[in-house]
């Protein structure tokens, strides 16, 4: 029983039920379009454990595969794959941006977009070339910053003394908001309310950032014990904001470039960065959050 | 000043499919891989099958080598008789639904034979093929005419598109492989002698008679 009240035995256990319950309210509702996406899950959720089963350095790499992976599928939807160069430099900053966060080094992990962003300056010098360097650049730096550095902050949450509970929480609520958005919106939703992502409801979105709030409340004893009641408040609000806000950041960039999916990796979710979308938003959010309020962990 | 994006042509298909897509479309990952898998594959056929290479292969930008077919390792061997410059660029005609219709077959051909995918079922891969080729600037290709382990004719339709697309076709003998990895086996079999022969371009061949000249190449030498 003293195992249990650790965080990852008890996400652990808790997502092993939670994905049974799930799979018998498919079949109660008969929700067709839910059981591609919940045959995935069922691979991706011990791909998730097994990484932080294995300790930080399992989780590091995981957030850094990921990272890689998904800014691949922005560059080939970009077009942005053809300049080997850019990529590489990406590539780079991304495993620096996790090595420093894995040491710790909080004050390297900062800088680490600064010193990546100023290796990409070089790109265009050693190819001597100007013609769409401008648009390799930009798509570059935002590799660099959003699906890098964003992302690297999973691999600092993790290090943190206690962090382990919090990035449970902010990996499971997120990708659970971004289920109960869909479910909410399929069997509620009847007011459309952005262009960003035709199918977004106004029920689903708010009945998702209140279920945030709740489940914050719910996760609150085990994954973050040390937080005042305000600070689970802000955490689910920042889940369930923070990722909507994600999940139509990158609605834009798919709308903008004119694709539906930026691959099929995942079965019934799309590529990696589909997946992603949310918690590359919430992830820096949520650790700024708790540092700058709580400094830590008080 | 608007940007103008570009997605790679392969886009949106399934790896499997990309891993058979000829001309190849680059990417780091599996690039790196094939590299690494040819390595591994080229050390391993040079050490287990000790190989003659009869004849020298033409030099040329646009290159097709026209072998018999009686065993997996063919396209192995001929891979490991051939500089590391054509073996990067040389894409061995697989058949898709053998091949590439399930993804871990898919990466073993593409990664360890350098297999692209044609599809023998569709009568319009011909037509597809002969326009793929007809605008490749330079190229490698290693093909089987017959289509399979168990025949030994050669089909004269590849072999029109090829001689019609003003690539230089190579006669390629093996023999030796049918004991080495025979049909059914599930490994092949270590230390057999194998034996391979380039011929000459055949260029003053008419289409016509293509098949058969290969036919009386192929039992000469192999």
């Amino acid at each position: 029983m003293e195992a249990l009240a650790q965080p990852l035995p008890a996400y652990t256990a808790l997502a092993a039920l939670g994905v049974l319950v799930f799979g018998a309210f498919l079949r109660l509702t008969r929700l067709r379009a839910g059981w591609t996406p919940y045959r995935t899950w069922l691979v991706m959720l011990p791909i998730i454990f097994a990484a932080l089963w294995l300790g930080i350095w399992g989780w590091a790499l995981l957030v850094t595969i990921l990272s890689i992976y998904g800014f691949k599928e922005f560059a080939r939807a970009t077009g942005l794959y053809r300049e080997r160069l850019f990529v590489l430099v990406v590539y780079a900053a991304m495993v620096a941006a996790n090595v420093a966060a894995y040491f710790g080094r909080f004050g390297l992990f900062m800088v680490a977009p600064v010193w990546a962003v100023g290796a990409l300056t070089l790109v265009p010098i050693i190819r001597n070339r100007t013609e769409g360097m401008l648009q390799n650049f930009a798509l570059s730096v935002v590799g660099i910053v959003y699906f890098g550095w964003f992302l690297a902050h999973l691999t600092y949450l993790a290090i943190w003394t206690g962090g382990l509970g919090l990035v449970l929480y902010v990996v499971l609520a997120t990708q659970l908001n971004d289920v109960i958005a869909f479910l909410f919106g399929k069997l509620l939703g009847r007011r459309h309310w952005t262009v960003l992502s035709p199918n977004k409801t106004v029920e689903g979105s708010l009945g998702a950032l209140a279920f945030s709030v709740a489940f914050a409340f719910l996760n609150w004893p085990l994954a973050f014990p040390e937080l005042p009641w305000w600070g689970a408040l802000g955490l689910g609000v920042i889940i369930g904001a923070g990722g909507q806000i994600g999940d139509l950041t990158l609605a834009t960039f798919k709308r903008n470039v004119g694709i539906k999916d930026f691959g099929n990796l995942l079965p019934g979710h799309g590529g990696v960065l589909d997946r992603l979308n949310s918690l590359t938003l919430v992830a820096p959010v949520a650790l700024h959050f708790v540092r700058f309020f709580f400094d830590g962990f008080p | 000043m608007s940007f103008e994006y570009r997605p790679m042509p392969d886009f949106g298909l399934p790896l499997r499919e990309r891993l058979g897509q000829y001309p190849r479309q680059p990417d780091l990952t599996i690039d790196a891989l094939r590299t690494a898998a040819r390595w591994i594959v080229v050390g391993l056929v040079k050490l287990q099958f000790p190989t003659e290479v009869r004849g020298s292969l033409p030099a040329g930008e646009r290159i097709a080598l026209v072998a018999n077919h009686q065993s997996h390792l063919d396209s192995l061997v001929v891979l490991a008789a051939l500089s590391e410059r054509r073996r990067r660029e040389i894409a061995c005609l697989a058949a898709k639904d053998y091949f590439f219709s399930r993804l871990p077959m898919a990466l073993g051909g593409s990664l360890f034979a350098m297999a692209v995918s044609f599809d023998r079922t569709k009568y319009t891969e011909l037509r597809r093929w002969s326009r793929i080729l007809r605008d490749q600037r330079r190229g490698c290709l290693l093909v089987f005419p017959s289509g399979s382990r168990r025949r030994s004719e050669a089909h004269d339709a590849i072999l029109f598109v090829l001689a019609k697309s003003g690539w230089t076709i190579v006669p390629v003998a093996i023999a030796g492989t049918r004991a080495a990895w025979p049909v059914g086996a599930a490994l092949p079999r270590p230390f057999r002698r194998v034996r391979l022969t380039f011929g000459p371009p055949m260029s003053d061949v008419p289409t016509r008679d293509l098949a058969a000249a290969l036919g009386e190449f192929w039992k000469a030498n192999a």
